[in-house]
This record gives C-alpha cells, sequence and structure tokens, in this order.
C-alpha cells in the first residue's frame, strides 16, 4: 500500500469524522444555546402543527416551490437524489442491505442489476442537476453577482465527487467486497486501503467534503430546521 | 469610538442572538430565490436591489469576525472588512428595502431579509446616520404623540368637525367621544387619519351608535396616531418609548380593549411584539385589531348595510404588516363584500401580495419619490391595473400615501382610502346609509 493511499484511505477517514462531528456539535449547540427575544411569525403561520410545517419544507421545499418552480426542479431532484445515493452506499460499505433483500426473497443476480439500475439512473441524475445549478449559478446575473467562490466551491466539490463516483458505477465491475473490507478495517483500527485510484480521488473528495461542511453554507441542512421553526412558529 | 469599531461592535454581538440574525449570517445558500420575488428588484434588476447584496453588506463583516472559514479564508467564502468610506452609502442601500418579508416567504429556508435591514438601520443609526425625515418623525411624535405634530386642539377641531359631518349625513348626532375614563373601548386611529383621512373614524363611530355603544367608547386627545418609527429605523429604545406612551394612556384611561385602527406596523408592535415579549409585563387590557372586530359583527349580524351606496368596483390591497406578519387576510375582505357591490381580489392577494413599495416608511420619505414610484412601486401598479377597481382599500396609512402617488404619477385613476370608509358609506343608521355629499368622482 503506497504512503499516499494510507494517507487518503487509512489517517483522512478519522481526521474527517473527527472535525465533521466535533464541527457539527459545535454549530447545533451554538444554534440551540442562542437566545430569541421575539417571535418571528410570518403568516400563514402554523398554528399548533409547526413541526409539520418545518418536515415538509425540508422534504419536498414547498417555499421554493411557490418562489422559482425551474430552481425548485434542479434543486429538489438534486437534493433527492443525493439523499437516495447516501443511503445507497450503506450497500456499499456493509452486506446489511444484501442480507435483508435476500431475505425478503431476491436474488443476488437481482439486487446486483437492481443496485446498478438505481445507482446508475441516480449517478446521471446527479450529475445532471449539478451540472444545471452550476450553469445557473454562471449564467444568471442575479445568482452570479451574490455568489462567493465558496458557493462555487461546494458545488464543484459535489461534482467531483458525483464525477468518480460515475466512473467507478459506468467504468466496469467494481468489487464491493473491497469497499466493505476497507469500512471494517477502519472499524477495528487496522486500515486496509484498496488501491484504486479512482476509489481514492472519490473518498478524498468525500472526506473534504464531510470536513468542509460544518464551517459552510452546505450547513443549510441543518439549519433549515431552526429557521423554519422560528419564523413558522406561532 | 471610531465609526468602524462601532460596526464591528454591533454585528460581532449577534453571534449572542438574536437567533435568528445569528442562523441568517450562516445559512444563505445564494440560490437567487428572493430576488424573483422582491418588488424592489421587480422594478431594477440592479445588483443594488438583490436582496443578499444587500444583506451581504452586513453578513461579510459577520464572517470575518464570528466564522472560522472567514477568519482564515476572506474573500473566498464572501468575508470582508469594515470600510468607512462606503457606510454613507449604507443609507440607501437600507432605505431602499421596503420589508415587505415576501422574500422570506418564498426563501427555502425562510430567511427573513427584512431583519438584516432593520439591523442594517439600527447600525446607521448608532452612526447618526438615520435620514433626517424619519429621525424628524420620531422626535415629534415622542414630543406630541402623534407623527404630524398636531396639537390637542387641532384634534379636538377636527372631532368636531367630524361629528358635523355625520350629523349632515345621518340626520343625528353620533359622537366621537374624547378622553372618557372608564370607557370600554380605545380607539387608536393611524397616523394622519383623523385629519386627512376622515371616513375609517366616522366608520367606526357609526358602529358604535349602531351598537348602542356610542358612550363605551373613546379617543385620547394624547395618542391619536398609532405609528411607531422605532420599528423602522432599528432602533429599540425608541419603538419602546412610543409604545409605552399608547400603553400607558390606556392604562390611565383604564380601558378594556385597545382597539387599533387601520394601520398594520403600528398592530404588529402592539399584538406581535410587544405583547407576546411583555414588555411592560401583564396588561389589563385586551388588543384587538378593528377589522377583526368589525368582520366578527358582520359575522354575526350586528351590522346592516346598503350596498348601492358602494358600485364602483373595489379591490384590497395587503398591508405587508397585516398579511404577512399578523396574519390579518380574511376580515377586511368580509368588511369589504358586506358593503360593496364589486369586491375583486388583486392576484397574489393575502400573505402572498406584493408590497406596495412604500414599506418599511419608505412612503414618508419624500426623497425616495423618484425610487417609489419608479422602481419599487412598479408591480403594485400592474396589480391594480389588472383588476380593473375604481377605489382601492389599504389598511395601513403609508400604504395609502404611496398608492395615491402611485395614482398620481402613474394617472391611474383610482381612489384610494381604507377599509371602513366603505363601512361609513353603506352603513345602516335607522334603516338608511348616509346621505353623502360626493367628495370625489
Amino acid at each position: 500500500m503506497s504512503g499516499m493511499a494510507f494517507v487518503v484511505g487509512g489517517l483522512m477517514p478519522y481526521a474527517a469524522a473527527a472535525l465533521f462531528l466535533a464541527g457539527m456539535v459545535s454549530r447545533f449547540r451554538a444554534w440551540y444555546k442562542t437566545p430569541q427575544p421575539a417571535k418571528m411569525t410570518l403568516f400563514p403561520a402554523a398554528e399548533g402543527g409547526m413541526w409539520k410545517d418545518v418536515l415538509a419544507e425540508t422534504f419536498f421545499f414547498p417555499s421554493l416551490f411557490k418562489g422559482d418552480r425551474v430552481l425548485w426542479g434542479f434543486a429538489w431532484f438534486f437534493h433527492a437524489t443525493l439523499a437516495f445515493v447516501f443511503v445507497g452506499h450503506v450497500r456499499v460499505f456493509t452486506g446489511l442491505a444484501d442480507r435483508a433483500m435476500l431475505a425478503l426473497g431476491m436474488s443476488p443476480e437481482t439486487i446486483d442489476s437492481l443496485s446498478a439500475g438505481a445507482g446508475g439512473v441516480a449517478g446521471i441524475v446527479l450529475l445532471a442537476t449539478g451540472v444545471l445549478l452550476l450553469v445557473r449559478r454562471l449564467g444568471m446575473t442575479r445568482v452570479r453577482e451574490i455568489s462567493a467562490f465558496s458557493d462555487y466551491f461546494a458545488l464543484l466539490l459535489l461534482l467531483a465527487i458525483i464525477v468518480t463516483g460515475d466512473f467507478m458505477r459506468f467504468g466496469g465491475h467494481f468489487e464491493l467486497a473491497d469497499t466493505r473490507a476497507w469500512a471494517f478495517s477502519l472499524l477495528t483500527f487496522s486500515p486496509e486501503v484498496p488501491p484504486k485510484p479512482m476509489f481514492l480521488l472519490h473518498i478524498l473528495f468525500a472526506q473534504l467534503l464531510f470536513m468542509y461542511i460544518p464551517f459552510s453554507k452546505i450547513l443549510h441542512f441543518g439549519g433549515i430546521f431552526f429557521t423554519h421553526a422560528l419564523i413558522k412558529r406561532r | 469610538m471610531s465609526q468602524k469599531e462601532t460596526v464591528v461592535k454591533s454585528i460581532t454581538a449577534l453571534d449572542n442572538g438574536p437567533k435568528v440574525l445569528k442562523l441568517y449570517m450562516e445559512m444563505c445558500a445564494k440560490c437567487g430565490t428572493c430576488a424573483t420575488q422582491c418588488p424592489v428588484y421587480y422594478g431594477d434588476e440592479s445588483r443594488k436591489y438583490n436582496p443578499p447584496d444587500r444583506s451581504d453588506l452586513i453578513r461579510r463583516i459577520f464572517k470575518k469576525y464570528c466564522t472560522i472559514s472567514g477568519k482564515f479564508l476572506g474573500p473566498l467564502v464572501g468575508a470582508g472588512d469594515v470600510d468607512e468610506a462606503e457606510l454613507q452609502g449604507w443609507v440607501d442601500r437600507f432605505y431602499s428595502c421596503t420589508g415587505c418579508r415576501r422574500c422570506a416567504t418564498y426563501c427555502p429556508f425562510g430567511i427573513d431579509n427584512s431583519v438584516i435591514t432593520r439591523k442594517g438601520r439600527a447600525i446607521l443609526d448608532q452612526l447618526g446616520l438615520t435620514p433626517a425625515t424619519m429621525k424628524k418623525v420620531i422626535e415629534v411624535s415622542l414630543k406630541t404623540g402623534n407623527t404630524d405634530g398636531a396639537s390637542v386642539e387641532a384634534f379636538k377641531a377636527a372631532i368636531s368637525f367630524l361629528e358635523e359631518e355625520m350629523k349632515d349625513e345621518h340626520g343625528i348626532d353620533i359622537k366621537i367621544p374624547v378622553d372618557v375614563e372608564g370607557a370600554e373601548y380605545l380607539y387608536v386611529p393611524p397616523s394622519g387619519d383623523v385629519l386627512v383621512n376622515p371616513e375609517a373614524t366616522t366608520g367606526i363611530a357609526k358602529i358604535f351608535h349602531v351598537l348602542g355603544m356610542g358612550d363605551k367608547w373613546t379617543m385620547s386627545s394624547l395618542y391619536f396616531d398609532g405609528a411607531n418609527y422605532g420599528l423602522f429605523t432599528g432602533n429599540d429604545a425608541d419603538m419602546k418609548k412610543e409604545n409605552q406612551n399608547c400603553v400607558e394612556i390606556t392604562k390611565k384611561l383604564k380601558a378594556k380593549y385597545l382597539l387599533m385602527g387601520e394601520c398594520g406596523h403600528a398592530y404588529r408592535v402592539m399584538k406581535m411584539m410587544m405583547e407576546p415579549g411583555k414588555w411592560w409585563g401583564d396588561l389589563p387590557f385586551s388588543i384587538i385589531n378593528c377589522m377583526e372586530w368589525t368582520a366578527d359583527l358582520i359575522h354575526r349580524n350586528k351590522l346592516q348595510f346598503d350596498k348601492s351606496k358602494n358600485t364602483r368596483a373595489v379591490t384590497y390591497h395587503d398591508p405587508c404588516n397585516f398579511a404577512r406578519s399578523c396574519g390579518i387576510v380574511e376580515e377586511p375582505r368580509a368588511i369589504l363584500k358586506a358593503t360593496c357591490m364589486d369586491y375583486r381580489d388583486m392576484y397574489p392577494c393575502g400573505a402572498e401580495n406584493w408590497c406596495c413599495g412604500g414599506g418599511a416608511g419608505l412612503s414618508a420619505m419624500d426623497s425616495l419619490h423618484d425610487f417609489r414610484m419608479k422602481v419599487s412601486g412598479t408591480k403594485k401598479v400592474e396589480q391594480i391595473r389588472e383588476t380593473g377597481a375604481k377605489y382601492v382599500a389599504a389598511a395601513c396609512a403609508n400604504c395609502k400615501r404611496q398608492i395615491i402617488q402611485l395614482n398620481e404619477y402613474h394617472k391611474t385613476g383610482w381612489d384610494v382610502g381604507g377599509v371602513h370608509d366603505m363601512l361609513s358609506r353603506s352603513i345602516w343608521i335607522d334603516g338608511k346609509a348616509a346621505n353623502r355629499k360626493e367628495y370625489e368622482a
């Protein structure tokens, strides 16, 4: 195992996890603890069922749907597919999903082709919507003029993860046993890193993302609970 | 303290709250949705009117001093320092937001740029840069209890004039009690209503008369103007002082109900800020809005109207502070539908209605007349035109002033007034409505 591969696949995961967790905890704690002396109710307010409102906003973006339907299309499919792919990675790192599906009576071949089909479509949707979001940010004056480098960086980082992921998905057979062994080796603190360049690139970008999240606007996925809760509260 | 220190101190304080501002500083995804829903940006797609660009004036300083990424990466993450030469320019920037909260309605995260605007104005106030008009209005209303600086005598003269008008209209005495201690209701009209837009006040007087409660209400000669410009300048101390004045007068008159008139921001400060925030502890009176009160009476069939007195097409403009900030949407419509033959909604309406273009105090600023006519009021003119209405009811003195000026500037041929004006013209007293002189075509 080369030194570089060991750094990316053997050491960085621990650093990334630690930084991500510490960052998230400190941000959430700060938000939770900051006082809010006055209510900011925006009508129509959710009477009683505030959390229903907050969850609807989290999963379906209804405010954005009313405000900008085209962006809603890009953004919702991008986020929903991202969440789907995130869950899909359970199968990359553990055999749990396979065991569950085998128990439901599926054959290993069916599971593989299901995974290849769904994962493939997801990979393409993510790439397409990600590029559309980038094109939109560059092409529309009202969005470009309020964008800083960090706004592009977040998208480019995600696109780098998506592209390297797609290469693995579409660039020939990928042995899941390797990644599962890698994940297990990390848990037992005896890292064994598969020496595959595309895989290493993919996890490098992914770990950069996780380390970046707590310190960037990408944390909107956490803040959304606070802001909507504050403004929809009656 | 230097200007820069004042600004930095005020912005870094946000790290400790209020929570909304801290979150708004850290969370905007820069998606650009707010710009599509902003009345100012709709009128002129200049960068200076793009809501997040304005909010970034504060946000970039917060990032530089209060976030890890801003401290280390600076401009790469949109962080930057205070530029003292730029501060004078902040006046135009923060006084070109109408505070209408439409951005918050459509933002996927509910980020309310008006809160950031108010913070910007608060900083300007600390620097002594609040526009002279605004400062003057606050001084005058703290001194005289009303924004026009009208005297007690002028108010009483106006009230007698209104009583004479009602006598002409109905042939009977309908009283407007003044300074009556122990009256059940204290009615506080919006800024300037008694002097320049009196029909809403006669409407209220007529309702009390019909209910047989002519002696159960009063107005105050010391507080006949709900306006609170401290909300607009961002100065919390001024806002509380103006509010305290009203609360103390209500207590002194021992009223059970503070009946607020057709003034959105006054009602918002009372109902959404002062009361829940317990600025003055528990109150010995309840705060209600006259539109809720009247709509309820209509619903309970306590009032009757002769709609043929109001035949022209009427539309209702939702003041932002009533619709989006207080949830008062159906009540004014119930009143207008009961009193007018041809009521038409504009699109969109209610909590999604567009701002008149004069919100957050801008309407009072003559220096912004061109901006309000050519930029921020553009969408409102289009919306009202589409309805074909000839009378625009707006339950807010600022909205009225703005729409009256839009009408003059764009030669649209509307009459502009309040909701209770229509009621005053059509309400039945002893079986018939007012025999009204024609004030306008």
